[in-house]
């Protein structure tokens, strides 16, 4: 390495933080140059959220330093690393809802008179950052009120309001249409011009690729090394990141699509939130032997068109059919008759934390009669069936049927999840982000499974906000706009930046063109006659 | 009319204030159970205060010489007393939600159940009875209201309506409140310190993000709630109960966090609520001898209603309130639960 | 043997009991400290005094007197026999909470729901003939009267949180005040025509009852309600009266212990208990596999309201005790007790039996204070506080004590295929954490 060229502005140096049982960061060095794009590549779990938060002053390392221009800082908080003029656009947003969002950028660095807070001084500064950054917000708004955009841009202006001049980006793009992507690899670039330093924490390699100069690879808690970008392809990246060859596309044959199984009828859910429908006169079909995914960006009405099929909501209108029979006045314990449901959030809907392996895997069956007799539960028959499906699916815990979920892990709850809710053996399985949050060896897994299942004549529809799933999973594609859909795709014939554009509401396609509604148009000239 | 105002008065200030109080201390993130323990706390050692203080030679000649200014400057001295026995009370809550994590709920329990045993055990221990009164037999109007022999009004003198109704027969310690009540309240929406309370009610991660010590500033809200409990349950015990403790307050903190809740947690909602549920314990106490018109009819007693059913009007109307706003009622976002460093 | 009992020190149960057993020793020790302050200050009560007070409030339940100005001690059945029949209704109020707890409830309505239940109770004992109705089916009527008021009050709460989402805290506290004022108001105004003619005391004089409730043939007594004695009705003794001669106790206490049995073995053994431990432990999970979590909620709170109403009708059914009827300024403090009975057995109902009976031993020990010594029985009160604000943090001792277990087993990692740092980090966070992160998901 060639020390004389490398004007260093931040360096970490073998850095260790353990948590309880777990080595997040094991002898990691990153050394970050004046005015690059540095990305930090990992798997979800690989310790680079962890190392993030050490130089943002909020975990201790416990071994290590950190030099600042070559001299060795101490950061024992936020503060700390905002003297130093480090910020960081946290992966989860850091906003206070109801604020404004002026608010939300003032927060912690108010100018003040004797207390009061002297709000004008602070607008003039903001607003001359939105002009030289073109960072368009509107500062009054509540922050709830504000797309998702807008709420980064807001993350984006608090770092600049505290002239940092190292910013960390902790997986910035998740919740971005490819569109909105572009836009914020355009920033960051202007960033880099302007000579700040930029940390850019990601697992997706094709922003590495666009915008990086170099990389720094971690796995597990361990540093792999660094390279530049110029140098290095995708695939030699990937080996990196996973310490194997992967698969990067999923292994399927085409679908053969058989009868329909779900048929959803103009469906319209109302929302919690707000005073609109949150999907508003939905129809589709899903068949036996395919894979339909139903993409959008996040809060567009998947969760509730979820809910609506499941029974956790109600619907306002229309009509949800599984297998010719309609259920949608049926009650939750009913459909599941019908249909198997791998929730959005394992945590709040799909696990009871609390109980025990053996008592999660019998959540919707306890009442039958192999489980039940005269009202009391059947210990040891549940206590079998556990064992038989912890088995068969590889799930891994620490006692076995009774080991607490709580103390699993985020894959192995995911995989009692996949493995109760296939098992049901229902003809249509609704998946809804069923990879999120989970590491290359434990989404391979789902994967696969969801194919095999898809394979064995089961309807499969997938909710996925990860444009990498919907593009090699899916069989076919829809997407949700605003509670609506707007367009129904192949995925072989179309890219994932035109998707992007439906996604972001640009683009829309004429109804006629969609099967989804030719059919409609078929029932109701038949429902005029 | 002139009475039922300040009735309502009396009642509707210290719940105002209390409610102030839960609005501190939720608005921090720490779901506050305990104001009623608090007011207990802060009515008992209030009135000991004043026993004390009648002991005080001062105190005695102001008394005997009707210095009136004297008196409610000992009035507002055992206010600020009170507050600070309530604002300490309050660390026990603290203690345990901030620093140990421990159930809300309990831990506010656990303080609605020492209050009135420790006071009622100390009660019992001076007074030989459940009730702490005054020493000598004296009424909390001798020593801490306006009477228009404090003012050198003579007695026959006809009054316009203000001073009829808002400054004779009244307590200042009812304007020390009002006057507290907006100070706080512009403290919590237009500082600095405000501003980052409210934060760490809302999202203390983000707080936290931004270098806000969210343990300082939700120790800042319990205890200024405390302080505000502490004083408004003396003022209550000096307004409403003859200046005496008994370690009862009879569900006025709840009631307290009932106003807070119809008041979404906002001061100018609370203010109006409290006024409404202030009216509502008035007639409950005093429907007996309510003459609204001023035609010398006690018009409650005439009409066939049992004065059990205005003793429970304000709990039942509570209900009632709570069930009509509780879909539209949005409590801080992250109160109750437990602030963790290491949790993102 | 050192392998087995560290063995045993490691099990959880050990660790839930010794974590009590320290909140109780610390209350107590705080309830001593709070008598030496006092007695310092106090020129009354002097160096004996004190050691007088501090002795009471451990050994109270053994007090048998005093002997030439010192206090004597030994077995002591009266106190003994008392101390069961005050348990009777804790026991019952505890479970309550407990079963409350168990659905995520908080049931701070015992004292209101135990109300109801001892108004029902009372005026059904006091209103059936007994000349013409056997005892022993009044008896069970006004018990199973008792329940069902209890019950009855205990679903208003339960329902407006299932279906208006309101706090059941708040809930339950307004109800508690209005069930105090609604109990004197019935016992104020209502009368009976049926019970209108002679009937005998339980003394065997005979008696006229003037159609109250109130007990207006004995001058002194219009405060009270009758005994339930008086209409002949009271709970039978079952031979415990020889025991603990000179005491109240009642087969009362059995009941109790049998109740709280049939709540454990519903809530362990059963899917009805399944259903409300689910609703309890993540009510977005349950709502999920079609457990109906309003119903639950519903039941959760009927079922505790129906238990604390027991409570009430074990005690007043015992046939010796009197009721006094002006309720509308004070609430049972038996209802409010629960909460430190279920806290101290975490929740278990057959940990609620033992609790139950320490509180009610406090309970003896606060009126030997009051008897023996210049202290008086609020010091109860204060242990009693002192022990529910310690079980608060409970967890917090608990994990204090097992703190070496904890880090052994996250040690020995559990399978990490693909355990990733960050899921298991956020596994092991509470369920909040979880909907915090979904919170930030979903703005994301």
């Amino acid at each position: 390495m060639n020390n004389q060229k490398d004007d260093f502005v931040i360096e970490m140096l073998n850095i260790t933080k353990v948590f309880p049982g777990i080595k997040a960061n094991d002898n990691i060095t990153l050394q970050l140059r004046r005015g690059e794009i540095h990305a930090l590549l990992g798997e979800n779990g690989a310790g680079k959220s962890t190392l993030m938060s050490v130089l943002f002053g909020m975990y201790q390392p416990e071994e290590g330093v950190i030099k600042k221009n070559g001299e060795v800082v101490r950061i024992n908080n936020p503060n700390d690393a905002t003297k130093l003029n480090i910020g960081m656009v946290h992966q989860h947003f850091k906003l206070v809802e109801v604020f404004t969002v002026l608010e939300n950028i003032i927060l912690g660095a108010e100018t003040t008179k004797m207390g009061f807070l002297q709000k004008q001084e602070a607008r003039k500064k903001v607003e001359a950052l939105i002009d030289r950054y073109g960072l368009k917000v509107d500062l009054d708004a509540k922050v709830e009120d504000i797309t998702v955009g807008m709420q980064q841009r807001t993350e984006i202006l608090k770092m600049l309001y505290r002239d940092n001049e190292i910013l960390i980006f902790d997986e910035p793009t998740a919740v971005l249409t490819p569109q909105e992507i572009d836009e914020l690899m355009e920033i960051m670039r202007g960033f880099k011009r302007e000579g700040k330093s930029i940390l850019f924490i990601t697992h997706k390699l094709n922003e590495i690729m666009a915008v990086a100069d170099r990389v720094s690879v971690l796995r597990k808690g361990k540093y792999i090394g660094t390279v530049d970008v110029a140098d290095t392809n995708k695939q030699e990246l990937s080996n990196m990141m996973v310490g194997r060859p992967v698969q990067l596309q999923v292994v399927k044959e085409p679908a053969k699509p058989g009868d329909v199984v779900l048929d959803v009828q103009n469906l319209t859910i109302p929302s919690r939130l707000h005073h609109n429908n949150a999907v508003k006169n939905v129809s589709f079909q899903a068949r036996k032997g395919e894979i339909l995914c139903i993409a959008g960006i996040d809060g567009n009405g998947q969760s509730e068109l979820v809910y609506g099929l499941t029974g956790l909501e109600r619907p306002s209108s229309g009509k949800v059919l599984v297998g010719g029979e309609d259920i949608t006045r049926a009650s939750i314990h009913k459909r599941q008759d019908y249909l198997s449901h791998i929730p959005e959030d394992r945590h709040k809907h799909g696990l009871v934390l609390d109980f025990t392996l053996e008592q999660n895997m019998v959540l919707q069956r306890f009442r039958e009669k192999q489980f039940e007799h005269a009202g009391f539960i059947r210990k040891n028959a549940v206590r079998s069936y556990a064992e038989k499906l912890i088995e068969k699916y590889d799930v891994r815990s620490g006692q076995g049927p009774t080991t607490i979920a709580r103390s699993m892990s985020g894959g192995n709850q995911q995989k009692a999840i996949i493995a109760r809710e296939i098992d049901r053996d229902k003809q249509l399985i609704i998946a809804v982000q069923p990879t999120r949050g989970l590491d290359v060896g434990a989404i391979e897994f789902i994967h696969s499974e969801l194919v095999r299942e898809r394979d064995e004549g089961k309807a499969i529809l997938l909710i996925s906000l990860e444009l990498d799933e919907v593009m090699s999973l899916s069989d076919r594609i829809l997407v949700l706009y605003e509670g609506e859909i707007v367009g129904e795709f192949d995925p072989k014939q179309i890219t994932v930046q035109e998707l992007g554009l439906y996604m972001a509401g640009a683009k829309r396609m004429d109804p006629s063109e969609m099967s989804v509604f030719k059919k409609e148009e078929r029932k109701e000239t038949k429902n005029g006659q | 009319m002139s009475f039922l105002i300040q009735q309502t008065l009396l009642y509707a200030i210290p719940l105002m204030i209390v409610a102030l109080a839960g609005v501190f201390s939720e608005r921090s993130g720490v779901i506050n159970l305990a104001l009623e323990g608090i007011m207990i706390m802060g009515a008992f050692v209030g009135v000991v205060a004043v026993r004390s203080f009648q002991g005080m030679q001062f105190f005695i000649d102001a008394e005997v010489n009707g210095n009136w200014m004297t008196l409610q400057l000992v009035g507002l001295a055992v206010m600020l007393i009170a507050a600070v026995a309530g604002a300490v009370f309050s660390l026990l809550l603290s203690y345990s939600a901030i620093n140990l994590r421990a159930d809300q709920t309990i831990g506010g329990t656990a303080l609605n159940l020492l209050a009135p045993a420790i006071s009622l055990f100390l009660i019992s221990l001076i007074a030989k009875q459940t009730t702490l009164n005054l020493e000598g037999g004296l009424n909390s109007a001798d020593i801490f209201m306006l009477k228009r022999s404090t003012l050198g009004i003579s007695p026959t003198e006809k009054l316009n309506f203000f001073t009829d109704t808002f400054v004779v027969k009244n307590y200042p310690a009812t304007y020390i409140c009002i006057l507290v009540f907006i100070v706080m309240a512009v403290i919590l929406y237009k500082t600095r310190f405000g501003l980052r309370v409210r934060s760490c009610g809302e999202n203390p991660q983000a707080a936290a993000s931004l270098g806000i010590n969210v343990f300082k500033m939700r120790y800042a809200g319990v205890t200024i709630s405390g302080a505000l409990a502490g004083m408004g349950g003396f003022v209550y015990a000096m307004t409403t109960q003859n200046c005496s403790a008994n370690g009862d307050v009879a569900g006025f903190g709840f009631l307290a966090l009932a106003v807070m809740i119809f008041g979404n947690w906002k001061p100018l909602n609370i203010a109006f609520a409290s006024l409404l549920f202030g009216l509502l314990k008035c007639v409950a106490v005093s429907f007996s001898t309510l003459d609204i018109n001023g035609d010398g009819i006690f018009f409650l007693t005439t009409i066939p209603v049992s004065s059990y059913f205005y003793m429970m009007l304000p709990y039942l109307i509570t209900l009632i309130v709570l069930s009509l706003t509780s879909k539209k009622s949005r409590a801080p976002k992250a109160e109750g639960i437990p602030y963790d460093k290491g949790m993102r | 043997m050192d392998n087995k009992l560290s063995l045993l020190y490691r099990k959880d149960g050990t660790q839930k009991i010794l974590s009590s057993l320290i909140a109780i020793l610390l209350g107590m020790v705080f309830g001593s400290i709070l008598i030496v302050i006092v007695g310092l200050t106090s020129s009354d009560i002097g160096g004996k005094g004190i050691i007088d007070g501090i002795k009471l409030v451990f050994l109270g339940l053994f007090s048998t007197g005093t002997k030439n100005g010192s206090l004597t001690f030994g077995f002591n059945p009266s106190l003994f026999g008392d101390m069961l029949f005050r348990a009777t209704p804790l026991i019952m109020t505890g479970l309550s909470v407990a079963v409350s707890q168990k659905t995520g409830l908080f049931n701070i309505g015992a004292p209101g729901q135990y109300l109801m239940g001892t108004t029902a109770s009372l005026m059904i004992a006091l209103s059936i003939p007994t000349s013409s109705v056997p005892p022993v089916v009044v008896w069970l009527l006004a018990f199973l009267g008792g329940m069902l008021a209890g019950a009855l009050w205990g679903a208003i709460p339960g329902l407006l949180k299932a279906f208006l989402n309101i706090n059941e805290v708040l809930a339950c506290i307004m109800t508690n005040w209005i069930s105090a004022i609604l109990t004197s108001w019935l016992f104020d105004v209502s009368r009976f025509s049926i019970f209108n003619g002679p009937a005998t005391s339980a003394m065997g004089n005979p008696i006229v009852l003037n159609g109250s409730f109130k007990n207006l043939i004995e001058s002194t007594k219009s405060g009270y309600v009758y005994m339930t004695s008086y209409n002949k009705v009271a709970t039978a003794k079952l031979g415990l009266d020889k025991i603990f001669p000179g005491s109240q106790v009642n087969a009362g206490i059995l009941v109790a212990i049998v109740l709280a049995v049939l709540v454990y073995i519903i809530i362990h053994k059963t899917t009805f208990g399944y259903q409300l431990k689910a609703c309890g432990a993540n009510r977005h999970a349950a709502r999920y596999a079609g457990i109906s979590d309003k119903r639950n909620i519903v039941f959760s709170m009927a079922i505790a309201g129906g238990l604390a109403g027991v409570g009430a009708s074990l005690y007043w059914l015992s046939g010796n005790t009197e009721f006094a009827w002006q309720t509308y300024q004070s609430l049972p403090a038996v209802g409010f007790n629960g909460i430190p009975v279920a806290l101290l057995a975490i929740n278990n109902p057959i940990g609620v039996i033992f609790s139950g009976v320490f509180m009610a031993m406090l309970n003896i020990i606060g009126t030997r204070l009051k008897a023996l010594t210049a202290y008086n029985e609020y010091i109860t009160d204060v242990i009693i506080a002192a022990i529910v604000y310690l079980s608060a943090f409970a967890l917090v001792i608990r994990m204090w004590l097992g703190g070496r277990k904890k880090k052994a087993s996250m040690q020995k990692p559990a399978a990490p295929v693909s355990g990733t740092p960050k899921a298991e980090k956020s596994a092991k966070a509470s369920d909040q954490t979880v909907s915090e992160e979904q919170k930030g998901g979903a703005q994301a």
